[in-house]
């Protein structure tokens, strides 16, 4: 049976994660073991059901867990879009397990922070592989909840403050998306995902003003997630959160569980024929327009690198946006390309931050002058991913920004030649942010060495993912074209 | 092998780095031997015209490369350039720091630089383009001294800026063409609308005009080159701006083949960096400087033979083969000045004209090879720079007599004639004020030299370098018109159709107009205006004004400005998602009284430091039970549904 992969996938996690919770073992190698060994095995269920689907196609590997009605279903159906954002999820949470270890070894409070990590990676393969817009539901009000603890690990008034805003964001979000998913119920025939739109186009008639409304309502519901403006502010404000949680959860996972349903939302829901030349595309292009060019602009003004990074992610996804609101199946491509592109390079960039902070307590950009000398590793590694980010070709970043591009400038109208030309001003900031913090690693401005002498290079637990990462991004650019055209496929 | 032109320097050069990062000297011989190797492919590139090659699906949409044309004249020359300057710089470089990472920037931008020369289409040109900024950045900030730092981040910032709005151009094009090669553009060009062709035409002039200093985007390029090494000033100069001009030459011969319009649009720029290079080189009082203007001016030359090209349509051959050779003599005449500024700063250790006063009084080499490459660009009969600029002003004249056959009227372009003369006059003046002041001036007291003020390897590349221009100017039907002939098909001309007799009594004349400019200009404006006497000796003044600088006065409080509304603006409109959300809330529980939240739970209480108004939630894990709640109750809800 190729649906115990799937089932595997889900329950694995959450199920050790629990176990960790309730046993909270003292020990920190055997507590570590653990961690490892089931991370591992449920990165292998994940990346495996991926592969099984990808062999036998997607019907193969199908869970049906219940049925609440005839179209309240919950059902796992892991999909060629699914693969993408699987595969992403699988490869990076043990990477980031690794580098967790040596974080979170002077946090403290272990055990609550893996038991919820473990759980958190099956909520989102869950949202990855769900089959429906009502399992997608569930599984996206679940990780909001799992990964509060998180988010607050520090339980400080600033953790705390961040993790307020960050249920209070997202369950604006989620009304936002229930009005929809009511909606669906009303005038589709099912809510499982269907490549090219679920309306009933009879019952429709007549609606069509109604319906586009609740469109742009849903689009911004998960664009909370995805940190969309104006709901952008949770993300900055949750970079508070211990490293290894901004890395993999707020640059990655969660903040691209909300691209990836916002691409559901367009693709497999309302259909990109439906939706294509009206007034909702042209409102949800803009506003992901502005967001591009919003995020970089504040990513500028921020001198606390962690916080730079996270205005670089609201400004990135909405890259992401961009690609799936142009409704073209090369946005697809190129939204999917960015996604898996964006989340190397912004785990990568989040941990050279991560192992400055942790191993040196530097902060901010301007305290770190002439760092290269002492953590040259750390240092070219976020040159390398800095570049990337950039789009500087041969990167594979260059390729999905684009496809983009060329998939916004290639649906006629104003709003998607605007996507196309905040791509360009947002490069140009990229470039501005990323590198005036790189450079004077290299090229200290100030004469005197200012970092003082304990200043030393991370150790092997964290170079070693990062050594890692820079690896898994020259291979993805070297073999961009092939992935692209993989994705392509896909679709 | 154009594969292996481009990515042989670039992957050897990353073998050899840990090998000799940390030694001063042994860099040396791998990039002569690797530049070298590149040098012999390209001359073997020569008798292969057509060949072409790719490798697909790298960057996505592939690489693409083509030989020919000007493609392999421009290659091998820089490769040329490559192999010069690597034997010119174990001197330079002697007791200078981290040379290793230099020379792996240095033959980075080598491969990257070949790619742009041999592209196919305009994504591969693009694509080695941005590489090419990037690693040569590093050459710029070499030094590392806080002048390098600036003008490093202001040479990185333009680079950026029209590369990027290149690709905006690219996006477009790509959109309406299709394929990217050049011939498919050339054969849906006239398809297009005009609007949309010159939006595409006007970024792509941006980024390639950024990279080749073309006014107003040439603020880099006075400051960049003086602070960078000098055998990396003289391929900055000598080659790399000269990418910029291969894009633009591009573009205008392949997506505007015969648009008036363009000729003109491209042609406004063009003299205004022609001429306000060469006053800005009068002005100078820092021999690189001078040296930097100065090309800045000469490309404002090459471009306006590309205009003339573009304006006389199918009889542009005359103005291409102008703009071809001037692009070659150019090069090596900023090759072999550029070094000899290299000679006086190691001996001397300053730039500054009041410094560096004669130092090369009686050093022969060091004088004829300047005072060849003096005399070339400024035109002067005999020398390789007289050829390419009489063809540059017989273009202007062609077009000017093409618009009096037409009964149209000549005025604007006779203008351009005279301005082009006036800028060949103040080329003469600059270089002969500085051959004044390095080789006639008196010595101060005490300078700097060392034992041997030269090496035997860096005279080598002055006499080379110093050696081609009269051998090139005097042997013009032989060499120069054959170089100029091959190059032509990248233009989409056909050969000239007589051969110019260049030294007739009317070209003579226009070198005769330059001549006196030049010399009036040096006797009053050089050696009276800008000329004091202090001490006893010269005192080279700098009279400029200080105020009067682009970038200082106009580009960088433009962008603090931006910087700073763009900030306040983001605040601003930052607070648009919390007031909604905050404010729905405070909308919601109106009636609510103000609560403070307990403070004797330590855990889940007080997560503000600020309590809320209007709360009704005791504390968080309330929160928590509430929307458990609902999730259960949406459960009975479908539950009930389900069973019913």
């Amino acid at each position: 049976m190729n649906n115990t992969f799937t089932l595997f996938a889900l329950i694995f996690p959450i199920l050790s994660g629990i176990a960790l919770l309730i046993t909270r073992p003292q020990d920190r190698l055997k507590r570590n073991r653990f961690v490892m060994l089931m991370v591992c095995l449920s990165s292998f269920f994940v990346l495996g059901t991926a592969l099984c689907s990808a062999l036998n196609g997607p019907d193969a590997v199908y869970l049906h867990v219940a049925d609440l009605s005839d179209k309240l279903v919950i059902a796992f159906r892991p999909d060629g879009v699914s693969l993408v954002f699987g595969g992403i999820i699988g490869v990076l949470w043990p990477v980031t397990t690794v580098y967790a270890f040596s974080y979170m070894a002077h946090e403290g409070r272990e055990n609550l922070f893996f038991g919820f990590f473990l759980i958190t990676f099956g909520v989102v393969a869950g949202i990855a592989y769900s089959a429906n817009f009502f399992t997608l539901y569930l599984c996206y009000e679940f990780m909001t909840l799992v990964t509060l603890p998180l988010v607050m690990h520090e339980m400080d008034d600033k953790a705390r403050a961040a993790g307020k805003k960050y249920v209070l964001y997202s369950m604006t979000g989620a009304a936002l998306v229930f009005i929809c998913l009511m909606y669906f119920l009303r005038y589709a025939d099912t809510l499982a995902f269907t490549y090219g739109g679920i309306l009933n186009m009879e019952k429709v008639k007549g609606h069509e003003k109604e319906l586009m409304t609740v469109f742009v309502l849903a689009f911004f519901g998960f664009g909370v997630k995805a940190a969309i403006f104006p709901f952008h502010r949770w993300l900055p404000a949750a970079s508070v959160a211990p490293t290894p949680v901004t890395a993999l959860l707020h640059a990655v996972a969660v903040v691209k569980s909300g691209a990836f349903a916002v691409m559901r939302l367009v693709y497999f829901g309302f259909g990109c024929e439906f939706l294509r030349g009206t007034w909702a595309q042209a409102v949800v292009l803009a506003a992901s327009a502005f967001t591009v060019m919003f995020g970089s602009v504040m990513s500028l003004r921020m001198p606390h690198l962690k916080r730079r990074l996270a205005y670089s992610t609201v400004s990135n996804l909405s890259y992401i946006l961009v690609a799936f609101a142009s409704m073209s199946p090369v946005g697809l491509v190129g939204g999917l390309l960015h996604m898996v592109f964006h989340a190397v390079i912004k785990i990568s960039l989040f941990f050279c931050a991560g192992a400055m902070l942790h191993h040196n307590e530097l902060e901010y950009v301007y305290d770190m002058e002439g760092l290269a000398k002492k953590m040259p590793v750390t240092c070219g590694v976020f040159l390398t991913a800095s570049l990337a980010l950039m789009g500087v070709p041969p990167f594979g970043g260059f390729l999905s920004k684009w496809t983009i591009g060329t998939a916004a400038a290639g649906n006629a109208g104003w709003a998607g030649y605007l996507g196309a030309a905040s791509l360009i001003v947002s490069a140009i900031l990229t470039t501005l942010y990323m590198l005036s913090a790189a450079v004077r690693f290299y090229f200290p401005l100030k004469s005197a060495p200012l970092l003082p002498e304990r200043v030393h290079e991370a150790d092997r637990l964290m170079t070693g993912p990062l050594v890692y990462l820079m690896a898994l991004l020259a291979l993805l650019s070297l073999c961009s074209a092939p992935l692209s055209a993989w994705i392509g496929g896909l679709v | 092998m154009l594969i292996l032109m481009v990515f042989l320097p670039m992957l050897a050069a990353l073998v050899c780095y840990p090998l000799c990062r940390n030694s001063e000297r042994a860099w040396f011989t791998p990039a002569v031997v690797i530049s070298g190797a590149v040098f012999a492919m390209g001359l073997l590139l020569l008798s292969e015209p057509t060949l072409a090659d790719g490798i697909y699906g790298f960057c996505g949409n592939g690489i693409y490369f083509k030989a020919g044309g000007l493609r392999t004249v421009m290659a091998v020359l820089a490769a040329f350039m490559w192999v010069m300057t690597a034997l010119a710089s174990p001197e330079y470089f002697a007791g200078a720091r981290a040379n290793g990472r230099y020379f792996l920037f240095y033959l980075w931008t080598l491969g990257a630089l070949e790619g742009v020369f041999l592209a196919a289409d305009l994504m591969t040109l693009f694509i080695f383009f941005e590489i090419m900024s990037f690693t040569s950045y590093v050459w710029v900030v070499q030094n590392e001294t806080p002048e390098a730092i600036r003008a490093s981040e202001t040479y990185l910032f333009i680079a950026v800026i029209g590369g990027l709005t290149m690709l905006m151009g690219l996006f477009l094009l790509e959109n309406a063409v299709g394929k990217l090669s050049f011939e498919n553009i050339a054969e849906k060009a006239p398809e297009l609308s005009p609007r949309l062709r010159y939006t595409v035409g006007v970024c792509a002039l941006v980024g390639f005009g950024a990279k080749a200093g073309m006014f107003p985007l040439h603020i880099w390029l006075p400051k960049a080159h003086p602070v960078a090494p000098a055998p990396a000033s003289a391929l900055l100069s000598g080659i790399l701006t000269k990418s910029g001009v291969f894009g633009i030459i591009g573009v205008s011969c392949w997506l505007f083949d015969g648009v008036p319009g363009w000729g003109n649009l491209l042609l406004v720029p063009a003299v205004i960096t022609m001429l306000l290079g060469a006053v800005l080189a009068v002005f100078s009082v820092d021999l690189k400087r001078t040296l930097a203007c100065s090309s800045m001016s000469q490309i404002g030359f090459i471009l306006t033979g590309v205009s003339m090209c573009v304006l006389l349509g199918e009889h542009g051959s005359i103005a291409a083969c102008g703009a071809v050779l001037h692009i070659l003599n150019h090069s090596l005449i900023k090759l072999t000045l550029f070094v000899a500024a290299g000679v006086v700063y190691f001996n001397v250790h300053s730039l500054d004209l009041n410094d560096v006063r004669g130092f090369g009084k009686d050093k022969p080499l060091l004088k004829l090879a300047f005072l060849s490459g003096a005399l070339s660009i400024a035109g002067i009969p005999g020398f390789g720079g007289y050829i390419s600029k009489t063809l540059l002003h017989e273009g202007i004249v062609e077009y000017c007599e093409h618009l009096a056959e037409h009964g149209q009227s000549a005025l604007p372009y006779r203008a351009v004639e005279w301005i082009f003369l006036l800028s060949g006059g103040l080329t003469l003046a600059y270089m002969a004020r500085l051959f004044y002041i390095l080789f006639l001036a008196e010595k101060p007291a005490h300078q700097h030299q060392k034992e041997k003020y030269m090496s035997p390897m860096t005279g080598a590349v002055l006499l080379i370098g110093g050696a081609l221009m009269p051998l090139l100017g005097l042997t013009p039907h032989r060499t120069m018109d054959r170089i100029a002939a091959y190059a032509l098909p990248f233009f989409k001309r056909e050969p000239m159709a007589r051969a110019v007799a260049y030294f007739s009594l009317a070209n003579l004349k226009g070198a005769a107009i330059s001549v006196t400019v030049g010399a009036l200009v040096f006797a009053f404006v050089g050696m009276k205006w800008l000329t004091g006497k202090a001490d006893g000796h010269e005192v080279y003044r700098d009279v400029w004004p200080r105020g009067l600088d682009l970038e200082d006065a106009v580009y960088r409080p433009a962008l603090r400005a931006l910087a700073l509304l763009g900030g306040a603006a983001a605040r601003l409109v930052e607070t648009c998602g919390a007031l909604l959300i905050y404010g729905t809330v405070d909308l919601l529980f109106l009636g609510a009284k103000d609560r403070v939240v307990p403070p004797e739970d330590r855990q889940f209480s007080a997560y503000e430091k600020r309590s809320e108004r209007g709360r009704i939630e005791r504390s968080f894990s309330a929160d928590l039970l509430y929307a458990a709640c609902g999730v259960l109750a949406l459960f009975a809800l479908a539950a009930w549904n389900m069973l019913r």
